[in-house]
């Protein structure tokens, strides 16, 4: 399998737990209102929905990364020659790998000292799964990040592909 | 001096293209791990799983969803169709219904980019063929789209809102007038250009093609009204009437248009999830940084400082509004309120402001900040669709900008403006 085949894939499968959260979110609170509609509120809503909306961050977050979705200013750095853009793009690769790797080893580290918190709303489950989220989608933002390298190297040497107009249609708001 | 040098460092690596999210929070972590110590970088992932649990932001991947499915379910031609109806007949009639249908697709989406990608795939080259200059038909629908974050519902509203603990509802409520008010005002200068460059009128206009354009439109119009009347009323919060939003927008699009299938919804899924994540990593990683400036108390060192020199009420907010201003030609949006909201807000309170009154302040400005280059990501959507260039673009969107800054303006000094319906309804 290529490179890019492998990015696909792991992109389509992310894609596809992006839906599962996405899908779960919409439907736990609109459940929320039709219980608390009939008087019949669903006492774990809050706390459910709040973890849904951190998952489908964090997992989202990796699906972004895959994509190159998030918001950076690409334009900036554009305007310098290569033999600048390559060193700074190198730097910059580098604090983002530090960056998760600190928080998929932190994240980690701590889970064994949540072990014994459990949730409120619903005390048969423990945070530490719930706050799993961060070391896991950590370490998928990391492959993701490795998968883009080449690309990344390549535009900072060829000054091409991945522009401006291209981040702003992916960028939200 | 010291939450100066943080945004700095944060500009720095900005600049060398570190995603905001990422810059955010390696700067929260150098700046922690060095104040405390390395044996609080444990409550980093703590600090950050916490910063995206905050309900009141729910609301946003249900709007952003339930936008991407209209969008999905062919609203967009439904609602060019009545806009064209209502408004083709004026000269430079293609321009009016840019703006008129971008003030009805704010009513479902709260972001200015999507409203840019939705409209503007369809209008920029239906203008371009009727002879509208490249740069005139891009700055039109770049300047209009802006009217979909201050017309309700609104990302950066509900962001603000939870950064300075107010009413998401009364910053929705806010932004009605002033949208109104800009909608108006960008139609006045696009018949302005209409006159300079001789553009042609649409059809005549015609009551039967406005009552069977509205028949058509029907759904796509009155759905969200009443999903926006239930948060104004009360009856359901917001991010309960975003959840109900995307069922409405389900039912348009599977029962009424029948124009949604499995693979635009798996598509509007993967949309609404990636850009929610987007931007939640923002404010995950701000909380990081968030919760370093207060303990240093930074904020309330600001407001301090600010208030040696005045306390004056319109001062404070004129100072507030170029900050705005300038952090919006190089920040996105969502990472600007994210970033200064929380550290000015005791400045704010000191001063006297509205805290309402001063979120759509912010809103509007950084509505603006998505016109001015560099960073600017609804105008270089605009551009990229009319395969013109930025700066061809931004000669003619200056005066579309005049138009937005004038409404700040308004709003800015006579409060009434977004506050009278707040006060009439909520105080």
């Amino acid at each position: 399998m290529t490179l890019a085949g492998f990015r696909e894939g792991y992109a389509r499968a992310l894609e596809w737990v992006v839906i599962v959260l996405m899908a779960t979110l919409a439907i736990e609170v609109t459940m929320g209102v039709v219980f608390r509609t009939i008087g019949m509120s669903l006492a774990w809503y809050d706390e459910v929905a709040s973890i849904l909306l951190a998952w489908l961050t964090y997992y989202g977050s990796a699906l972004a990364a895959a994509k190159r979705g998030h918001i950076s200013c690409p334009e900036l750095v554009a305007i310098f020659p290569p033999a600048v853009r390559l060193p700074l793009a190198l730097l910059a690769e580098a604090l983002v790998f530090g960056f998760f790797i600190l928080l998929a080893y932190t994240g980690w580290s701590i889970l064994d000292v949540l072990a014994t918190d459990h949730l409120v709303s619903l005390p048969e489950i423990s945070v530490k799964y719930v706050q799993s989220v961060i070391p896991v989608s950590a370490v998928l933002i990391l492959v993701a990040e490795a998968l883009n390298v080449p690309a990344v190297f390549a535009e900072a040497r060829h000054g091409h592909g991945g522009g401006a107009e291209d981040k702003a249609k992916e960028s939200s708001h | 001096m010291e939450i100066l040098f943080l945004f700095a460092c944060v500009l720095a690596l900005v600049v060398i293209n570190v995603p905001i999210a990422v810059a955010l929070g390696i700067v929260a972590v150098i700046a922690i791990a060095t104040v405390q110590g390395l044996a609080s970088l444990p409550n980093i992932p703590i600090v950050m799983y916490n910063g995206a649990t905050n309900f009141p932001l729910l609301a946003i991947p249900l709007f952003i969803l339930a936008g991407a499915i209209m969008n999905a379910s062919g609203i967009s031609t439904r609602l060019i169709a009545f806009a064209s109806a209502v408004l083709g007949f004026v000269r430079g009639g293609l321009a009016m219904v840019s703006i008129g249908a971008s003030m009805f697709f704010a009513e479902i989406s709260g972001s200015a980019v999507a409203d840019v990608a939705a409209l503007g795939s369809i209008l920029i080259p239906a203008m371009k063929k009727k002879g509208y200059p490249k740069a005139v038909a891009a700055a039109v629908m770049s300047s209009a789209a802006t009217l979909a974050v201050i017309i309700p519902p609104s990302i950066p509203m509900i962001l603000y809102a939870v950064m300075a603990d107010v009413s998401v509802v009364q910053m929705f409520v806010a932004g009605i007038v002033p949208g109104i008010i800009g909608g108006f005002g960008l139609m006045g200068m696009a018949y302005y250009f209409a006159r300079r460059y001789d553009l042609p009128r649409e059809e005549a206009f015609r009551w039967s093609r406005v009552a069977k354009t509205f028949k058509e439109a029907f759904w796509a119009f009155f759905l969200p009204v009443i999903i926006l009347g239930g948060i104004f009323g009360g009856v359901v919060t917001a991010t309960e009437g975003a959840a109900l939003a995307v069922i409405a927008a389900l039912f348009i699009g599977l029962a009424v248009y029948r124009e949604l299938d499995l693979a635009h919804l798996k598509d509007a899924m993967i949309e609404g999830g990636s850009q929610t994540a987007v931007v939640m990593l923002l404010v995950a990683t701000s909380s990081l940084l968030g919760a370093y400036l207060t303990e240093i108390q930074a904020p309330q060192q600001l407001a301090r400082a600010v208030a040696e020199i005045t306390t004056n009420k319109w001062f404070v907010l004129a100072m507030l509004n170029v900050l705005f201003l300038v952090l919006g030609c190089f920040l996105h949006s969502a990472a600007a309120i994210i970033l200064v909201v929380p550290v000015v807000m005791p400045l704010v309170k000191l001063a006297g402001i509205d805290p309402v009154h001063f979120g759509l302040i912010v809103t509007i400005n950084l509505g603006i900040g998505q016109q001015t280059p560099p960073v600017a990501s609804v105008l270089m959507v605009a551009c990229s669709i009319a395969k013109a260039s930025v700066w061809e673009v931004s000669k003619v969107n200056i005066y579309f900008i005049g138009v937005l800054f004038a409404v700040l303006m308004m709003v800015t000094y006579i409060p009434i403006t977004g506050l009278g319906l707040v006060e009439y309804f909520y105080r």
